[in-house]
């Protein structure tokens, strides 16, 4: 029993954690044309293997677990990195066909995150992408955008674009199983916990230079006991993180549990600590130019992804853990 | 990362559900008076008596000597047995003294002590807070003045749990009348029955009288009885608490994932005014199963925690974030049930066991406030988590 980064894992977070600090720093996102994956980012992240983390070895990956995969995605929610970044992931988590496959997991093909929304969908990830995938608790579809009608729509998150179809064509792929949507929960969770450190990294940084009445922010108890507040929303969504995950590379029964609780625990955390790093930074935390605005946009739309609330809260009430 | 319990420790659960199972009393215990005090001794001596005695204490000193992950398994038995509460009269001189002791007592201390501890025979108290020291604990003014080879204590210690029961107390002093805050204390050992002591009950809102004020008039305990160093008593104070700040919520972390199953079954039962039943209110079935969510990712703070600990052999600063994070969802679950169960709840003969939610939506304060407040508790967070500039 040991519930945090261990041995390799550690080296693995690290090294995620440098190459995503250099391939797509949250300060991207204040200049125009940054939103989704690029062509050439998704190539960089290709060569690199880490859409291919969690696939195994057979099929091209890296042959890792359900805990990579998470640490992976947490260092890439500090960064406010695109949903799409998941989508290339799961995609390569999902295709049979071993071309298309080879091509997603190098970067070469991009794949972008489809969501249903009433009887369309709606398309997150860059134009340049040839595939979307759509996840459903029970089965994961692959389509191919060419000749989909699509309309942009403007996007509250710069961290990707939004585009509506009424309809899309048949899919090319369709794996049944709970799998992929278990892996997708897990990154979106592994995310949203990232984001919550980095709103809670943003305020006590800033807490402890900025000063008034004469004292640096961050002897006030005003200012202490939020963040206080904030720093046991990421205790309690990380310690919860990192069961999910185990309990997912372990096969645990109980894993859609642990991994329905850390999604709700991490939606929580990262929108409250978005929210009162916005509020702590006082007038600056509500300038463009600051980071603080994009932390709680991006939550808006990763808390809605695999699991939002209301259906989270009702699996949870009736769901029971293994002894 | 893993989930993986070695062998032993699965060998341990099974050993300890089989004996609980077969051993756990059935008869209610009483919530007041010498009776309950009995009745936690006796089942004390009965763990004792069958090896079960010293969870989190060292082999040497007669514990069982266990990791802390294993002390994680027990509580999960004792909660799956339904047994006694672990904090009761014996909790003090159990989770506290007696760690304390084992640190920093002498030899002659350890002896004498710690047996009468693990076989229940001895029931301590803790004499630290004062009228005008709870939080700001280094401003005691309770004095001792050195007499020979005797301390003659005056002065008067507040919210002392059980000490119309014990028999022993935990008692912080200040023996340099010069000194100020931490220093010039001294914690010393003292016998409940020496003469000039007065335990005067504090009712509290849940109409008991389980803590109290204790009035000392000149008494005299002997200097054999300081554990550390005179007027180093703070070292030995902090000690003592970090041994609270340990694992000594454990049995309440565990078992709240178990309340709220006992919630969620009560309103899927209760019908609300309306006639529906309490689940079918959106409301009510979202913040059950929030809390849901929050109880289990308490037992994984837990796990997370006591892991680290084991490997590390220190308990680092997180105890304080665990303490927000139980008491204030101990205190959710409390207000959705006062809900739930509707004009039941205002029914209160001060019994837990007849009244339990309502007992526990009270003492939901007394949860948050003792053992540090919670706003204490942000303030250690603040400091020890987050590094950030000194409040003081």
């Amino acid at each position: 029993m040991y519930l945090a980064p261990d041995g390799d894992e550690i080296a693995i977070a690290d090294a995620a954690a440098g190459f995503l600090a250099d391939a797509l720093p949250m300060d991207r996102l204040h200049s125009a044309g940054s939103a989704d994956l690029n062509a050439a980012q998704c190539q960089l992240l290709g060569g690199m293997g880490w859409f291919a983390l969690a696939v195994p070895e057979a099929a091209g990956g890296s042959g890792l677990s359900a805990v990579e995969h998470a640490l992976f995605f947490r260092e890439a929610g500090r960064q406010c990195a695109p949903v799409d970044l998941l989508a290339q992931c799961l995609a390569a988590n999902m295709i049979a066909s071993a071309d298309m496959r080879r091509a997603v997991i190098a970067g070469e093909q991009g794949v972008a995150l489809a969501v249903a929304d009433g009887d369309g969908f709606r398309i997150f990830g860059a134009a340049s992408a040839e595939l979307a995938l759509l996840v459903s608790p029970d089965q994961t579809c692959l389509y191919e955008l060419s000749g989909a009608d699509m309309r942009n729509r403007p996007a509250l998150d710069p961290a990707n674009s939004i585009r509506v179809a009424a309809s899309l064509p048949p899919p090319v792929e369709v794996l049944a199983g709970e799998n992929i949507w278990k892996l997708g929960q897990l990154g979106t969770a592994a995310m949203l916990v990232g984001l919550a450190e980095a709103a809670l990294d943003l305020i006590v940084e800033y807490a402890k230079v900025r000063e008034t009445f004469g004292r640096r922010i961050g002897s006030w108890q005003a200012v202490r006991h939020p963040c206080a507040d904030m720093a046991v929303r990421v205790e309690a969504a990380r310690a919860e993180l990192w069961y999910a995950a185990a309990a997912m590379k372990e096969g645990r029964a109980d894993a859609d549990v642990h991994l329905d609780a850390a999604k709700h625990l991490a939606n929580t955390a990262a929108h409250a600590n978005a929210d009162t790093n916005i509020q702590l930074h006082g007038g600056i935390g509500v300038t463009d130019e600051h980071g603080a605005h994009l932390l709680l946009k991006h939550a808006l739309v990763l808390s809605r992804l695999f699991g939002s609330k209301r259906s989270l809260l009702a699996r949870l009430l009736n769901a029971r853990l293994d002894d | 990362m893993n989930l993986h319990f070695s062998d032993t420790d699965h060998d341990f659960r099974a050993r300890a559900r089989e004996w609980l199972t077969a051993n756990v009393p059935t008869t209610q215990r009483a919530a007041h008076g010498p009776q309950a005090a009995r009745f936690d001794r006796d089942w004390q001596r009965k763990m004792h008596d069958h090896g079960w005695a010293g969870v989190a204490w060292p082999k040497d000193f007669g514990g069982l000597g266990l990791s802390g992950l294993q002390q994680v398994i027990w509580y999960e038995e004792l909660a799956r047995a339904r047994a006694p509460h672990h904090i009761n009269t014996t909790y003090i001189s159990l989770m506290h003294a007696g760690p304390t002791l084992i640190a920093r007592g002498t030899d002659a201390q350890k002896s004498f002590h710690l047996p009468r501890i693990l076989n229940g025979d001895a029931i301590w108290c803790q004499g630290f807070s004062e009228p005008n020291a709870g939080s700001d604990l280094a401003s005691l003014k309770t004095r001792g003045v050195i007499d020979g080879d005797h301390i003659i204590v005056t002065g008067a210690k507040m919210w002392t749990t059980d000490a119309q029961h014990a028999d022993y107390q935990e008692l912080l002093i200040r023996t340099d009348p010069a000194s100020e805050r931490h220093k010039g204390l001294t914690w010393i050992i003292c016998d409940m029955r020496t003469p000039g002591i007065d335990v005067k009950p504090i009712r509290t809102m849940m109409q008991d009288d389980h803590v109290n004020m204790v009035f000392y008039d000149e008494v005299r305990i002997p200097l054999s009885n300081v554990v550390g160093e005179v007027d180093k008593g703070w070292s030995t104070a902090l000690a003592t608490l970090s041994f609270e700040r340990g694992l000594g919520f454990i049995g309440d972390q565990l078992e709240l994932y178990e309340r709220v199953g006992r919630a969620i079954d009560l309103a899927g039962k209760v019908r609300l005014d309306d006639g529906r039943r309490a689940i079918e209110d959106d409301g009510i079935a979202q913040r059950l199963a929030s809390i849901k969510a929050d109880t289990i990712a308490i037992r994984s703070m837990t796990l997370a925690d006591i892991a680290e600990t084991d490997r590390t052999g220190e308990p680092g600063p997180k105890g304080s974030m665990m303490k927000l994070m139980v008491t204030s969802t101990h205190k959710a679950l409390s207000e959705v049930v006062g809900e739930i169960i509707g004009w039941d709840f205002l029914e209160f003969n001060g019994d837990r066991t007849d009244h339990p939610w309502t007992y526990d939506y009270l003492w939901s304060w007394i949860f948050s406030i003792s053992g540090g407040t919670s706003e204490i508790q942000r303030e250690i967070t603040a400091d020890r988590v987050l590094g950030l500039p000194k409040a003081r």
